[in-house]
């Protein structure tokens, strides 16, 4: 069966498919890059400034990128490569991706691990359940996403109103819901979250007393880098 | 130069045009792919298999929409197409809205956060495609325990690099004592972790709640002038 099974999981048919979404999503997101930098341009920032935006978010990527790249390892051996190649490229993230595997072949009696066994029926349905389960957010924006783009924007307009406040108090509310997780999951959690903060701060006065501008771009994949690094560390000498 | 309410409304456009063949796209592959190999589930296996993770995830999905679209603007819908966005769309669109030095909800933090979501997703697509080109080469690499260990703590070093960023405002707009906000959402939470469970797995429907709370921490201190809006007269970074 597990031949079989992964000879089908791996067919050139699924992978077609998954190409077409894939190579979809990309020219959909060249063609809102290019809508932006022509905004940007004419809204007065210089292409230099733009080049350093691409620049910095693309080099920034590269790290989380490399997570999301190890959760197609582990679906891989169960899924076969161009499902978990779809599902990790576009919508939900890495951990949404693991964990609806997971519950939909726990849900249908079966471990994730033995799917192979079960046979082709049980993996289109968790290909179902996994895309169904991701994409009430998609719909809600083609029906609402007008109405509320239109309501963050009213929101903005008057910089004396709390509509100001409550946009830049979003990113406080993200904080406080994942730092108290952050700082009571385990020390290794606490000391990697630190590391990436020292590294911030060190080096955005580095830019400040020596004046280079240029590693400004660079601070959030060396934080990102150190940090994630020095979890090894950690791991190594208190985990 | 267009108008702002022009460009908004082709970004409209082009994003639920963008949202609505995604949809179709990605529910076209597992139908075309069952009607194949002739192994369509029934709607009973399919709400068996579907219904324990439906009930956590969609409101999840939904609240997202709302809870992420103050900070990516017209970025939201390729933002949600193209998915990870705590994990790396958050830390990308506050990088290029601090090196911009752009102010929240202006058209210019849309356009910059439009830019580098973009061109993460390109970015991030490459990188997978080539992890799937090079899957057997690169596996020993990947599942080493030094890698799984430094994936597994992505967020912490994420967050401790942009908690920095995220306590100050950027652009011509200071909004002084937001932090105040955060206060009492963090202690509950905190309290919560210490004495009930760590809710780091829950933290995605926790915002749910959270955001709203925090807003609403944010508009009494507002009221009592404890949090104040401040306009910085200088050029913005352009």
């Amino acid at each position: 069966m597990n031949d079989t099974f992964f000879s089908i999981v791996n067919s050139g048919l699924l992978y077609i498919m998954v190409g077409i979404v894939i190579a979809f999503v990309v020219f959909l997101s060249l063609v809102f890059a290019k809508k932006a930098w022509k905004r940007a341009i004419e809204l007065g920032y210089t292409k230099d400034q733009l080049v350093t935006v691409i620049k910095s978010t693309s080099i920034a990527t590269i790290v989380p990128s490399l997570a999301i790249v190890i959760g197609l390892f582990a679906l891989a051996p169960v899924l076969g490569n161009p499902w978990p190649w779809l599902r990790l490229s576009v919508l939900g993230s890495v951990t949404y991706e693991l964990m609806a595997a997971d519950m939909a072949a726990s849900s249908m009696g079966v471990p994730l691990t033995d799917l192979p066994t079960v046979g082709i029926d049980a993996f289109v349905n968790i290909m179902f359940v996994m895309t169904v389960g991701i994409s009430a957010g998609l719909f809600v924006l083609l029906f609402f996403g007008e109405k509320i783009q239109k309501g963050i924007g009213s929101m903005g307009k008057n910089k004396q109103s709390f509509g100001i406040v409550a946009l830049e108090c979003f990113m406080i509310g993200l904080l406080a819901t994942f730092l108290p997780a952050f700082f009571t999951k385990g020390i290794v959690s606490v000391l990697t979250f630190f590391t990436s903060t020292v590294i911030t701060i060190s080096m955005g006065l580095i830019v400040l007393k020596y004046k280079i501008s240029w590693l400004k771009d660079f601070i959030l994949a060396f934080a990102l880098i150190g940090g994630m690094a020095s979890s090894v560390l950690w791991t190594g000498l208190l985990g | 130069m267009k108008s702002r309410e022009k460009f908004s409304k082709e970004m409209n456009n082009l994003g639920r045009l963008g949202v609505l063949a995604m949809i179709i796209l990605l529910f076209a592959v597992p139908t075309i792919f069952g009607l194949y190999h002739n192994a369509f589930p029934t709607f009973g296996e399919f709400i068996k298999a579907a219904s324990g993770l439906l009930v956590l995830f969609v409101p999840i999905a939904i609240s997202e929409v709302f809870i992420y679209t103050p900070i990516f603007g017209s970025a939201t819908y390729i933002t949600f197409i193209t998915g990870n966005i705590m994990n790396l769309k958050v830390p990308i669109a506050q990088n290029a809205q601090e090196l911009m030095n752009t102010t929240k909800g202006t058209e210019e933090s849309d356009v910059i956060t439009t830019l580098a979501i973009s061109v993460s997703a390109i970015v991030t697509i490459t990188l997978i495609a080539l992890g799937v080109l090079l899957l057997v080469p690169l596996e020993p690499i990947m599942t080493s325990s030094a890698v799984s260990t430094a994936s597994a703590y992505v967020l912490p070093a994420l967050f401790g690099a942009l908690v920095v960023g995220l306590l100050r405002s950027t652009g011509e707009i200071r909004v002084k004592g937001k932090v105040k906000a955060g206060i009492v959402p963090f202690i509950l939470l905190f309290l919560v972790n210490i004495f009930v469970m760590n809710t780091y797995d829950y933290s995605g429907i926790l915002l749910i709640p959270m955001i709203p709370l925090t807003v609403f921490f944010a508009w009494i201190l507002f009221k009592k002038k404890q949090i104040t809006i401040e306009i910085i007269e200088r050029e913005v970074s352009k």
